[in-house]
Parts: C-alpha cells; structure tokens; sequence
C-alpha cells in the first residue's frame, strides 16, 4: 500500500487565533502522509484537528511552519485535495448528479468527460436510482455519500474528511465506513480522516495520528497492522483491533 | 371541495349575510353602509368603469413595484458587498423609510405631476423598503458552511455570488416581494387620493364625494381584488423558488 512518495507534510506548524495572545489552537504540529495512504488524527473535541486539517486544504492561514501537498508548498485550497466536511455541504436546488458537478462546473473542466463519468461515480456510491432526487429526499448517509462523490469527481490526489460521518447514526456510520474503504481501494486516494471515534480510526486506517488537547499536537503516531481487504466483522474480532482499542483509549486517556 | 374549504366559504356567505340582514333590520342609512347586493349590483353595472381604473391602477403598481425590485435588489447588493455603500446607503435607506411616505406624497405630486408617473413614484416608494431588507436578510444568511465549501473549490467570489448566493437569497426575495406588493397597491392609491384625475383611489374619492356608497365600496372591493390577484401572481411565481420551504 506504501509508496515512497509524500502526499502531505505539515512541518513545525503553529496556529493561533485571535492574534497575538489568543488562543494556539495548534503547537508545533509535524506529520506526514504518504501517498494513497489512509490516515486518522484522533482527539478530543476541541484539541484542533479540525484545523489542522483546514490548513492541509488551504482553507486557513497558518503562522509558523510549512506545508505541503503533493509536493508543492501550500497557496490557498490545493487542486489536488477534496474536502468533505462534517455537513454535506450540497445545494438544496440541485439534485444529485447537479451537485456532484458542483466541483467540475466552478473550476470550468470539461464537462462531457465529467458527464461520461457520472454512471460509474453513481454506481460507486451507491445512488443509481437517485441521480435526480434533491438533497431533502436524502437520507443523511446518502447526502454524506453525495458529497464525497463531488470531492472525488474531479479525481484529486488526496481526500481530506472532517468527521464526515459524525452526525451519522451508528448503523449507517458503520456502513459508511465499509463504502469509504471500497472507494479509497478502487480510487487509491490518500486519506486524512479526521475522527473521535478511536475504532472508527483502528477500522479504518493505515495510520492513527493522537492529538493532545490545547494546543494542540500529535502525540502519539501509530502504525495499524491489520490485514486488508478489512471486513466490519472479522477486523473487529481480530485480537490485534482490540489491543489497538486498549492502546489508543489508554492514550486518550478514556481508560 | 374539501371540508376545509367548506367551512371557510361557510364562514364567509355567513357574515355576507349578516351584513345584508343587520343593515336592513337597523335601517342603516345606505350612505352610511349600503347592504351587500347594492354593492355586487353596482359592480355589475359600473364595470366598464372600474374595470378601466383598475387597469390605470394595475399600471402604476406594477411598474412602481418593477422598479422596486430592480433598484431594491441592487441597493440591497451593494449595501452588502461594498463597506462604503453599508456606511452610507445604509442610513439613508433606513432614514426614507422612516419618513412617513404619506406625508411625502403631496410634493410627489408637485414634482411628478398629476399623471402616472407621481402614482409609479408613490407605488415604488411603499414598496422598495420591504425588499432591500428581505435581499439583505437573504443575502447574509447563505450558510456559512456552504460558503466555506465554495472557498474549497476555490470559486470566485462572482462565482460565488451567482451560484450560492442569489439562489440562497431568493427564499427570502420572495417573500419581502410578498409583503411590498400590497404595499406598492398601497402606495398608488395614496398617490391617486392626493392628487389624479383617475384610478381606483380617484374614484373611491369622487364616488365618496357625491354620496355614492355603493360604488365607494365597489370600488374598494376593486383595490382589493387587485391586491389579491397580485399577491398570489407573486405566490405563484415564487414556487418556481421552491427550495423556500425545505
């Protein structure tokens, strides 16, 4: 699954807000990721994982450090890395296969190739019959899968998650889980997930980042030796998942 | 009919017939308050009359209420995008609407004239506050999570302006377009009372003037029937915004 290449690097990066005196969200935060790797940051609430995240896709201003994405110094949001944030963030007046163009149509690609895509990505998600229906018709798992579809329509390198499946029921996170899996294995993306799930991340990933709480700062980096393909059943009643559960919940602290 | 609409067509025939039989049991004089059939009557015969001053009306409301719109939402825009324009069309905005506008229209009609253009002025007027602050209130509350997502694409802020915020913002357009219609009727027969030589508002005047009721009232069935009618013109055009109630 490893590839020599880096897809992300965060290096001595410090984020305060509120200026000088204000809040440091984030302390000398350094992590990499390699390419078509999948990664989870773990932590409590409120420790800045979610801003961390939110510099990888340029969507926040740092103060100190450096970042990179596929290998070129960060400007702003990157063409090479998809968000998916905690709401689906679609459109209300366009229905699904108009929302997973959203992406396509504002960066003016061409639209036939998008277009010609558009069963396949349908298939991958799961929503053949539903390419017309409106957000409101949607259940919250299939308006989560609409926007994922959207991030990966314009095929990016890299695929950054904030807790996309968090305001999920627990039945459909956990199917979701198994999709994101398939997708990310037929797409070979690289991941960061951001979660406080700690068997979310273990079921997940090939790597578990720990982030302390305020400010902010990987603790701990943990290696997931878990046979893929993984399977909700048989990876969750592999010994090592549970001794992966004991470790990180001890370093959480919940334990 | 379902039984919703029964009860409120009930309701209504009900205090139609209590108007006609207490206006006649208290031997109102018919000056004072005509029974209903004096009223229904007199719409029939003067139709062609108030047909032709609801048409003169119509005319005035409607354009006064386009060009409400047109400059409304301009306003509205650059109050809302241009920190110059939030500093000072602002407070002028919100100072014209505090002149009571019935009070301005008698110099209306001294620098517009008497014809239909002070009426188009009066109509714009009454109508024009109603749909800046709705387009503002619009405007500000496009999703700040949608918006964070657009910045993700990296979509320009006219992209931006054209593909999340006009459509998130027309919920909230039609529905100040719902109440400035009616006040745009308002605003020209004001217009019409102060200063015409036609219109509903002119002949509610003249009929009042020689004691004709039945046709004050007509008349006044008219002004509302138009005001009606373009109320739900505007309900109708608003399904196309159907988003509005998800």
């Amino acid at each position: 699954m490893m590839s020599s290449q880096t897809a992300i690097s965060m290096e001595n990066v410090t984020k305060t807000f509120g200026g000088p005196g204000g809040v440091t969200a984030l302390k000398d935060v350094s992590f990499e990721v390699a390419d078509q790797e999948f990664v989870s940051i773990l932590g409590p609430s409120g420790c800045g994982k979610s801003t961390a995240l939110r510099i990888v896709g340029g969507l926040l201003e740092w103060e100190k450090g450096e970042v990179a994405v596929v290998g070129q110094s960060l400007q702003g949001p990157s063409d090479d890395a998809g968000i998916v944030f905690q709401t689906a963030n679609l459109l209300p007046w366009r229905n699904v296969v108009d929302n997973l163009l959203l992406g396509v149509e504002i960066h003016k690609d061409y639209l036939p190739a998008a277009k010609e895509k558009l069963p396949e990505m349908l298939q991958t998600l799961g929503l053949q019959e539903f390419e017309a229906a409106y957000p409101h018709e949607l259940s919250g798992g299939m308006r989560q899968r609409v926007a994922i579809g959207q991030a990966l329509m314009r095929n990016p390198r890299v695929l950054l998650m904030d807790e996309p499946f968090g305001a999920l029921d627990a039945l459909t996170r956990d199917r979701l889980n198994v999709e994101l899996l398939r997708i990310w294995q037929a797409e070979k993306k690289t991941v960061v997930l951001v979660t406080h799930s700690i068997a979310e991340s273990i079921f997940l990933s090939d790597r578990v980042l720990v982030m302390s709480e305020r400010p902010g700062t990987i603790v701990e980096d943990i290696r997931i030796d878990l046979p893929r393909p993984r399977d909700p059943r048989a990876t969750r009643e592999d010994p090592a998942f549970g001794n992966y559960l004991v470790q990180l919940s001890e370093i959480m602290g919940v334990m | 009919m379902n039984r919703d609409t029964l009860q409120t067509a009930l309701f209504f025939v009900l205090l139609g017939l209590a108007w006609e039989y207490s206006v006649k049991f208290f031997e109102v004089r018919s000056y004072i308050l005509p029974p209903l059939s004096d009223i229904f009557v007199e719409m029939w015969d003067s139709r062609a009359l108030l047909w032709q001053h609801t048409l003169i009306t119509l005319n005035e409301v409607l354009i006064g209420f386009l060009l409400a719109v047109v400059l409304g939402v301009a306003i509205a825009a650059a109050i809302f995008f241009l920190p110059i324009a939030k500093r000072t069309l602002y407070p002028t905005v919100i100072g014209l609407q505090s002149v009571p506008k019935i009070g301005l229209a008698p110099i209306i009609i001294v620098w517009f004239g008497y014809g239909v253009l002070s009426k188009v002025v009066m109509a714009f007027l009454f109508a024009f506050f109603p749909i800046v602050i709705a387009t503002l209130g619009g405007l500000s509350t496009t999703p700040e999570h949608l918006i964070e997502h657009f910045q993700a694409l990296r979509a320009s802020r006219w992209t931006t302006f054209w593909k999340l915020r006009v459509p998130s913002a027309l919920p909230n357009f039609v529905d100040g377009c719902k109440v400035a219609m009616p006040m745009a009727v308002i605003g020209a027969i004001v217009g019409e009372f102060v200063g015409s030589n036609d219109g509903l508002g002119n002949l509610i005047l003249l009929a009042t003037g020689s004691s004709n009721s039945s046709l004050t009232f007509a008349s006044l069935f008219a002004v509302t029937g138009l005001s009606l009618f373009l109320f739900f013109l505007i309900e109708l055009l608003g399904r196309f915004v159907w988003w509005r109630s998800r």
